[in-house]
C-alpha cells in the first residue's frame, strides 16, 4: 500500500507578482512503505520545492499530497501532526542548532508533539544510540562539535520525532568522505531500526545507484523518470542531456565499449562492476 | 510572508528621475521639502501639491505604489491633522471638556495633512527611482566634506556599512525563511499561542540566525582583506557619477516649482 502519493502537484511561487514561476508542474507519484525513493535533477529542478510539500511545509498550488491515503491539508490545524510523521532534514542541517545541550536540541521536535518526562528522554537516548551520538555529548553545547558530529546531531534531532517518512535534501553536501560515509550509515540505520520510508535528494549518482530502491529524476519541475536505478541510468543519454550524469563506473563501462571490449551497459556499482570484470577475465575468486 | 518586507524600494523604469544624478536628487528633495513647508497660503500650497504630483508623473512608478507608502503613514497623518484640529488659539465652533474645534484648528490641520502627504511622496519619488546602492552613494558623496572637520574614515565607513546592510538583507531573509522552515519540520509552533509563547518560539529563529549572521561578517571581512580592503582612501569607483542633462531639467524644474511657491507667497 502507498503511504505517500502525490497527485497532479503543481506550485508556482509569487502568485500576484511580475516575478511568476512555476518550481513544480504537474508532478505525480507514489511510495511504498520502506522504499527507499532518490531524487535527481539539475540545480532549480524544483527538488526541494517538492520534498517540502510532503510534510506540508508548503502548500501545492494545486493537486494533493495524501499520506496514508489521507490528504494532509484535509485539516490544516493539524498541520503539524503531519510534520512529525513525515520528517524533513534540509541542507545543512547543523545550521538550525540553537539549544544549549545536544540534549535539549535533540528532544526540541520530539518536546513540540508533546513527549514530556521520562518518555522524552528515553526517546532522545534510543536516538542517540541508533545512530551513534555518544553519550557524553548529551550535555555538551552543540556548537562545540565538530562539522560531522554537528550534522549527525542535527539529523537525529529529526529522527528522534520517530517519522514514518524522513526525507533528505542532500545530507551529505559538503562533508568528506568519511562524513559521507557516516551520514549513509546513520539513514541506514535508522531504517533498519524503523522500517521507515525514507526519501534522499542526492546530487551523488553513486549514493543512489547503491541505495535507493527507485529513482525520481526531474527537469525543469517536471518529473521526467520514476524507475529502478538500472532502469534510470540505463537511459544514459537522457540523464546527460538534462545535465546530470551517471555512476562513474557506468561512465567507465561506457567508454570500454566505445573501445570495443564487449561489456554490458547496466553496471552502476563498483561491486557489479568486480563480478562482471571477473566473468569476463575468469579470476578466481571474485 | 517574510518576502512582503520592502527594504529599498527601487523599481526599475527609464524616466527622467531614473537616469537623474542620486545627488542632485536628494539635493533637491531636501530643497522641496524645505519650499513645501515655506508655502504659507492655500494658493502656494496648492501649487506644491499639482507639482510634486506632476513629479510623480513624471517618475513613470505606478500612482499604486505611491498610495502603498501613504496608506503605510496613513494613521500618523490623521493623528496629526487631529491633533493640530484641536491645538492653538480661535474662535471655537463646537467644544467640550478642554477640547474646543476652532476654524483656524481645521485649516491647521488641513495644512499639515496635506504638508506631509506631500512630503512622503516626494521622499517616496526618490526611493522609487533611485537604488539602495546609488542612495548610500550619493550620500557619502553628500558627506564627503566632513573630511575636512576631522571625521577622516567616518563617511566612507558609515556608508559602506549601509551598502553592507543593504546587501545583506535579502540574504537574511532567505536564511530567516531556511530556518523558520527547518524549525517547523521540527514541529515548532509559530503561529499560536500567547504573546509569550509566541516569543519563546522565536528563540530557536533567532539564535541560528544571530550565528549565521555572525559567521558570514567573519567571511566577509576575510573576503574584504583577502581583496586588500583598507576604507576609503584612495579607492577609485567602477560607477562615477556624473552630472548629465537630465540633471539640469530636473534642477530647472526644481527652482521653477520654488520660484512659484515664493511668488504665490507673496503676492497672495
Amino acid at each position: 500500500m502507498a503511504i505517500l502519493e502525490v497527485k497532479g502537484l503543481s506550485h508556482t511561487y509569487g502568485g500576484n507578482t511580475p516575478f511568476i514561476n512555476d518550481a513544480v508542474k504537474d508532478v505525480s507519484f507514489s511510495i511504498e512503505k520502506g522504499e527507499i525513493i532518490g531524487i535527481i535533477g539539475h540545480t532549480g529542478s524544483g527538488k526541494s520545492t517538492l520534498v517540502q510539500h510532503l510534510n506540508g511545509l508548503l502548500k501545492p498550488t494545486d493537486g494533493t499530497v495524501l499520506l496514508d491515503n489521507e490528504d494532509i491539508w484535509k485539516n490544516p490545524r493539524e498541520i503539524r501532526k503531519v510534520r512529525s510523521q513525515v520528517g524533513l532534514v534540509f541542507q545543512y542541517p547543523e545550521y538550525q542548532l540553537f539549544e544549549e545541550t545536544v540534549f535539549a536540541d535533540i528532544a526540541f521536535g520530539p518536546k513540540n508533539m508533546g513527549l514530556e518526562g521520562d518518555e522524552l528522554k528515553n526517546r532522545v537516548i534510543e536516538t542517540c544510540k541508533m545512530i551513534g551520538v555518544k553519550p557524553e555529548y548529551l550535555e555538551k553545547s552543540p556548537f562545540d562539535l565538530s562539522g560531522g558530529e554537528k550534522r549527525r546531531v542535527a539529523i537525529a534531532g529529526v529522527m528522534a520525532m520517530r517519522p514514518k517518512v524522513i526525507v533528505f535534501d542532500e545530507p551529505t553536501a559538503g562533508l568528506d568522505p568519511k562524513g559521507r560515509e557516516n551520514v549513509m550509515q546513520i539513514i541506514k540505520s535508522y531504517r533498519e531500526a524503523t522500517d521507515a520510508t525514507v526519501v534522499i535528494i542526492s546530487h551523488s549518482m553513486e549514493d543512489m545507484a547503491l541505495l535507493a530502491d527507485r529513482v525520481i529524476v526531474m527537469n525543469k519541475g517536471e518529473l521526467v523518470m520514476f524507475d529502478t536505478p538500472e532502469k534510470v541510468f540505463s537511459s544514459g543519454e537522457k540523464l546527460l542531456e538534462i545535465g546530470l550524469n551517471v555512476p562513474i563506473v557506468t561512465r567507465v563501462f561506457y567508454e570500454l565499449k566505445k573501445l570495443g571490449v564487449n561489456v554490458p551497459q547496466d553496471v552502476f556499482t563498483v561491486e557489479r562492476a568486480v563480478e562482471v570484470l571477473c566473468e569476463i577475465r575468469g579470476c578466481k575468486d571474485a | 510572508m517574510l518576502k512582503d518586507i520592502t527594504f529599498g524600494q527601487f523599481y526599475d523604469s527609464k524616466s527622467l528621475l531614473h537616469k537623474a544624478d542620486p545627488r542632485i536628487k536628494i539635493v533637491l528633495m531636501v530643497l522641496l521639502i524645505v519650499f513645501i513647508f515655506i508655502a504659507g497660503n492655500m494658493y502656494s500650497l496648492a501649487f506644491a501639491a499639482v507639482s510634486v504630483f506632476s513629479i510623480l508623473l513624471v517618475s513613470k512608478v505606478p500612482f499604486k505604489l505611491y498610495l502603498k507608502n501613504m496608506k503605510a503613514i496613513l494613521p500618523v497623518l490623521i493623528f496629526t491633522a487631529i491633533i493640530n484640529m484641536f491645538y492653538g488659539e480661535g474662535e471655537p465652533i463646537v467644544s467640550f471638556w478642554i477640547f474646543s474645534l476652532t476654524l483656524e484648528g481645521i485649516s491647521r490641520a488641513i495644512f499639515m495633512a496635506l504638508r506631509i502627504a506631500l512630503l512622503i511622496f516626494i521622499s517616496s519619488a526618490l526611493t522609487y527611482t533611485t537604488t539602495p546602492n546609488d542612495l548610500t552613494d550619493a550620500i557619502e558623496h553628500l558627506l564627503s566634506p566632513l573630511k575636512y572637520v576631522g571625521l577622516k574614515n567616518a563617511v566612507h565607513i558609515m556608508a559602506m556599512m549601509m551598502t553592507i546592510a543593504l546587501r545583506f538583507i535579502p540574504t537574511l531573509i532567505e536564511e530567516a525563511e531556511k530556518v523558520m522552515n527547518a524549525q517547523k519540520a521540527r514541529g515548532a509552533d509559530l503561529e499560536s499561542g500567547g504573546l509569550i509563547d509566541r516569543v519563546k518560539a522565536l528563540i530557536p529563529i533567532l539564535i541560528p540566525l544571530l550565528l549565521s549572521a555572525v559567521r558570514r561578517a567573519y567571511e566577509l571581512a576575510e573576503a574584504m582583506e583577502c581583496r586588500c580592503y583598507n576604507g576609503g582612501e584612495g579607492k577609485t569607483r567602477m560607477k562615477q557619477m556624473t552630472l548629465s542633462v537630465c540633471d539640469l531639467w530636473i534642477s530647472s524644474g526644481a527652482v521653477l516649482i520654488s520660484g512659484g511657491i515664493i511668488v504665490l507667497n507673496i503676492l497672495i
